[in-house]
């Protein structure tokens, strides 16, 4: 199997390279991170994330054939070869397929991504009809792989300032909570030229996100949200 | 200058203007292919007329909000440089208030004769 892998380590290069590798895989080997740590075994320079190997983690997203996606998920017999992976677009490299997400984690945490609700709990649990768990349902799936920012064309253009598609994804999953409490001022942090209507309606994050959810929907949801509150 | 129609005022903006420059356009062809033959004559029957002259005016700044939005929109998208995207909004708002000063006076002064 021929791999042409990006590479680049700050201490050493000035520019980074693409390498070629070509190894065979072995039975056990189903998906394109089985090859990669069987390639780790050979050349222990080669860098990457990788936790849980069964898309739970969201370690492992990276730019796979020019898509993003998560090694683990993606099977080999569905790759064109060579297969050219690259770090994910848009994000600071630290090395090799390891990028640096300080950047997408702060706009997470900007969206305050936990239930707010001053009313002292209930003895048990706050209660939800079917209908209002329903809601959260292509929400709360997400594992912040950062697969959909990383495609997504506004993002590149303004990462400092667009929350990007799996942020908006989340502060939906907090305005759709029934038990929330807080939705008008997440609604008005969201009310912005930049953090939301940045988004240009590409669609790119729905087109890729390897849990097949819909950020663009999400987004599109936080618009309604907005209008029906200053209806 | 960035904000100016920010967030959800300028989506809003730019989705009703954009209805109602379509609902414009397809009156506009009806105006055309139901009546007389297009000349300069009836332009400017139709122009010089009060509705027709405050319909034109309309339809003009629901085209310079509509502008103004999608333009200040590909700016910020692909103009990083500080300066210099402060200058091509800068430009923008001119064109667009100058396109509308310059219909309101062409559309007054022949109303007016």
């Amino acid at each position: 199997m021929q791999l042409r892998i990006y590479r680049f380590n700050p201490d050493t290069d000035a520019q980074p390279r693409m390498q070629d590798y070509d190894i065979t895989p072995e039975a056990g080997d189903k998906k394109l991170l089985d090859v990669l740590i069987r390639l780790k075994s050979v050349d222990d320079s080669l860098s990457f994330r990788r936790s849980c190997r069964e898309g739970i983690c969201g370690s492992d997203a990276m730019n796979i054939n020019g898509r993003n996606g998560l090694a683990c998920l993606q099977s080999l017999d569905e790759l064109k070869q060579p297969v050219v992976l690259r770090p994910l677009p848009g994000f600071p490299v630290i090395r090799d397929l390891i990028v640096d997400m300080t950047l997408f984690f702060a706009h997470y945490h900007s969206i305050k991504p936990y239930l707010i609700n001053p009313e002292s709990p209930p003895e048990r649990e706050r209660l939800q009809t079917p209908e209002q768990r329903e809601r959260l349902n292509g929400l709360y799936e997400c594992i912040l792989c950062a697969c959909c920012s990383a495609f997504c064309p506004s993002f590149w253009w303004n990462p400092d300032k667009f929350i990007g598609p799996a942020g908006l994804l989340q502060a939906y999953r907090f305005i759709a909570d029934s038990r929330d409490t807080a939705t008008a001022e997440r609604l008005d942090y969201l009310d912005d030229v930049y953090r939301l209507y940045r988004c240009r309606t590409i669609m790119n994050c729905t087109e890729v996100c390897p849990k097949g959810l819909s950020p663009s929907h999400a987004i599109e949801q936080i618009r309604l949200a907005l209008l029906k509150q200053s209806s | 200058m960035v904000r100016l129609f920010s967030g959800q005022r300028a989506w809003v903006a730019q989705r009703f203007t954009a209805v109602m420059l379509l609902a414009a356009v397809l009156a506009g062809l009806m105006w055309l292919l139901l009546g007389e033959p297009l000349d300069y004559t009836r332009w400017y029957a139709l122009l010089t007329t009060p509705v027709g002259a405050v319909l034109t005016v309309l339809i003009f700044v629901m085209l310079a909000v509509h502008g103004w939005v999608g333009a200040r929109d590909i700016v910020l998208d692909y103009v990083q440089p500080r300066g210099l995207r402060l200058a091509l909004l800068g430009a923008i708002l001119l064109v667009l208030a100058a396109t509308l000063i310059r219909v309101v006076l062409v559309l007054a002064t022949h109303g007016a004769t």
